[in-house]
């Protein structure tokens, strides 16, 4: 059973877990790797879930090994819970205790000392910024601010691998700056990240890898690389929309219909072609002001396979 | 690793926290506190009538003593459900459930720390109850072993009440089901022992022949009178089911205080020689009627000593076998929440 040599990082393979007749989860396998930010993509029911729950020591498989740091979440949960922090997409917490109480009382159900779980809590209001908040019972934080007091009881413990499920639902700008950066910092200190998330924009800026879930099962790297491949969106912005549209009827392009005039969205297949036709505009004489796909890689790999349906 | 009573402890004081931050369980003690109130003091003008109506040196402090205990019994086992019977599934509902259990503390000691602030809620009605048991004390009249034994069997018996409950709720999904199912059985513990004796007694009743004399003015002789037949209730067959009753345990219990008569002076040997009273069968002899002479209404009740000295005691029984129940709620609670969970239902949520 042991695996002598610890594998840091989250290592799935062949996983699978159903509910009566649904099948939750069919067939998973994937690696986060530790110091990255690994990115769980799917749409609704796709199972991201169900494999949180059993990467977070509650669920057991039907099938397939999970390995965090080199231990099964099944056989050896309580090692496991040590080293892993979750974040729930449920925002649980007890209504009448204080932001602080409740980090501290985190603490001590990981088995800290009173005072060592009294420093940490103090340290993560400041890492969450809810300095303002830290005496009122939990009962009167907003979504936002629950949130963060979520993230900040995962992080209680400094676990080496965080779950998070949907971490910046709720979040204003600010904070999900905020989180942004505290995510690099984490994985910057060699800590695994998995964060699954609807929130595509968010994730493109923060993940360094990508998992897609498509009706419990990861998609396969060939499937990946073919949709990465299709044609995508460019977005054009420019203060000539008639020099734009001649430029453009020339390139035989039709741009997608759009309510701004001085707007088009064209299909270009892979970046070699976007970088060709800005160049012809530009020497064209269009004055354009602005040249970027129309949505980020995750969501335009997330639509290709699919999950818009 | 977390030690074993430090993280049972810890449970344990984030529930109590979590309660004793609502104003609502104030007022509920604040409620009990006045209802104890008046009935301490109905109780002692009561006493005190009857003791100015010639009742003589009776001292008031056992009676009101032993009825201030069941108070705060029923008041402990209707109010015990409510508390502890959405201990586990209703923090599965609030979601702080899951975050517990991926933490270090086990599932016992999950479990048992709810069950052990579920207790200390319940027996914070006893707290509050302390004064009015002085008082009663103070008056007089209640022995050492009485209190003694009363409060301990009172103690436990709202620990197996909280352990019903947390146990269901570990046991049943849903918050407000486990809550009335602990409901039902404290229900059928208290209300329908006694309605299964009643109805046993009566459905097993038989039928005896009673003799029957008259005293005959012009031969001056008692003579016999055709016996005639009559149905007596069969409760010596259906008694034991009384043995699990909270009230009965406690009044069976209780070491009895006898008056000068040696009949019991407390509301708990009242009800003790009543439930030790069913257990004997009853005799013919005492149906009949016989207005002769000099032994007419000769047959003489034996007294509550004699009744309660040759009778058995069950209350250990009863007790035992409501440990035991409790014990594998618990049990059965501890081995549905472990997680990770193997089984679930399909659409519900461990989160």
């Amino acid at each position: 059973m042991s695996e002598q040599e610890p594998v840091r990082g989250i290592v799935v393979s062949g996983l699978a877990r159903s509910f009566g007749t649904v099948d939750a989860v069919r067939d998973v396998t994937f690696e986060a790797v530790a110091g990255r930010v690994t990115a769980l993509v799917g749409p609704n029911g796709s199972g991201k879930t169900t494999l949180l729950l059993m990467l977070a020591t509650l669920l057991v498989p039907d099938r397939g090994t999970i390995r965090i740091d080199g231990r099964d979440p099944v056989t050896e949960s309580r090692a496991v819970r040590a080293g892993l922090g979750w974040m729930p997409d449920v925002l649980g917490s007890w209504a009448a205790l204080s932001v602080r109480s409740t980090l501290e009382l985190t603490g001590r159900l990981y088995g800290m000392t009173k005072a060592a779980a009294s420093a940490r809590a103090v340290e993560l209001i400041g890492t969450v910024n809810l300095g303002d908040l830290a005496d009122q019972p939990t009962r009167v934080l907003s979504r936002g601010q629950k949130q963060r007091l979520s993230l900040a009881r995962s992080l209680v413990h400094d676990p080496s691998v965080l779950l998070l499920d949907e971490p910046a639902a709720g979040l204003d700008p600010g904070a999900r700056v905020a989180l942004r950066e505290l995510l690099r910092r984490l994985a910057g200190d060699g800590r695994t990240i998995l964060i699954a998330s609807h929130v595509l924009a968010e994730l493109e800026e923060v993940a360094d890898d990508a998992v897609f879930l498509e009706a419990g099962a990861t998609v396969d790297r060939a499937r990946l690389a073919a949709a990465r491949s299709q044609s995508r969106g460019w977005r054009i912005r420019t203060l000539d929309a008639a020099a734009l549209s001649t430029a453009l009827a020339r390139e035989s392009l039709v741009p997608e219909p759009g309510p701004d005039p001085a707007e088009a969205v064209v299909m270009l297949s892979g970046e070699a072609e976007a970088a060709a036709l800005l160049g012809r505009l530009v020497s064209a004489g269009v004055p354009v002001s602005a040249f970027a796909p129309s949505v980020g890689d995750l969501e335009q790999t997330f639509l290709d396979l699919g999950g818009a349906r | 690793m977390i030690g074993f009573w430090r993280g049972l402890w810890l449970i344990a004081a984030i529930e109590l926290r979590q309660r004793v931050r609502g104003v609502a369980w104030y007022v509920l003690l604040g409620v009990f506190v006045v209802l104890l109130l008046i009935v301490t003091v109905l109780l002692a003008i009561t006493f005190n009538l009857a003791a100015s109506a010639g009742g003589g040196g009776a001292q008031s402090g056992a009676p009101i003593f032993s009825t201030i205990i069941y108070f705060v019994l029923l008041l402990g086992t209707l109010v015990a459900p409510a508390l502890s019977g959405n201990a586990i599934n209703g923090d599965r509902e609030s979601g702080t459930l899951a975050t517990t259990q991926v933490t270090l503390v086990t599932t016992s000691q999950l479990v048992l720390g709810k069950f052990l602030a579920a207790w200390l809620t319940a027996l914070a009605f006893l707290g509050v109850a302390v004064p009015f048991l002085l008082v009663a004390q103070i008056l007089g009249g209640v022995a050492g072993s009485t209190i003694g034994v009363s409060l301990i069997v009172l103690a436990v018996e709202l620990g197996v009440v909280s352990a019903i409950g947390v146990g269901l709720s570990g046991i049943i999904r849903r918050p407000l089901f486990s809550v009335v199912v602990t409901y039902l059985i404290v229900a059928a513990l208290s209300v329908g022992t006694l309605i299964g004796f009643g109805l046993g007694g009566v459905a097993l009743q038989s039928r005896v022949t009673v003799p029957t004399s008259y005293y005959d003015d012009g031969s001056g002789s008692c003579q016999a009178q055709a016996s005639y037949t009559t149905t007596v209730p069969g409760f010596e067959k259906v008694w034991w089911m009384l043995a699990g009753n909270p009230y009965v345990v406690l009044a069976d219990a209780v070491p009895t205080q006898y008056g000068t008569d040696d009949e019991p002076g407390d509301l708990f040997g009242f009800i003790k020689l009543g439930v030790r009273s069913a257990q004997i069968a009853p005799d013919p002899a005492s149906y009949s009627y016989s207005d002769c002479g000099p032994n007419q209404h000769e047959y003489s009740r034996p007294t509550g000593r004699e009744v309660i000295d040759s009778t058995v005691p069950s209350w250990f029984v009863g007790l035992l076998l409501q440990l035991v129940f409790a014990g594998a709620l618990l049990l059965g609670a501890v081995r549905l929440t472990r997680a990770p969970s193997g089984r679930l239902a399909a659409g519900s949520r461990i989160a």
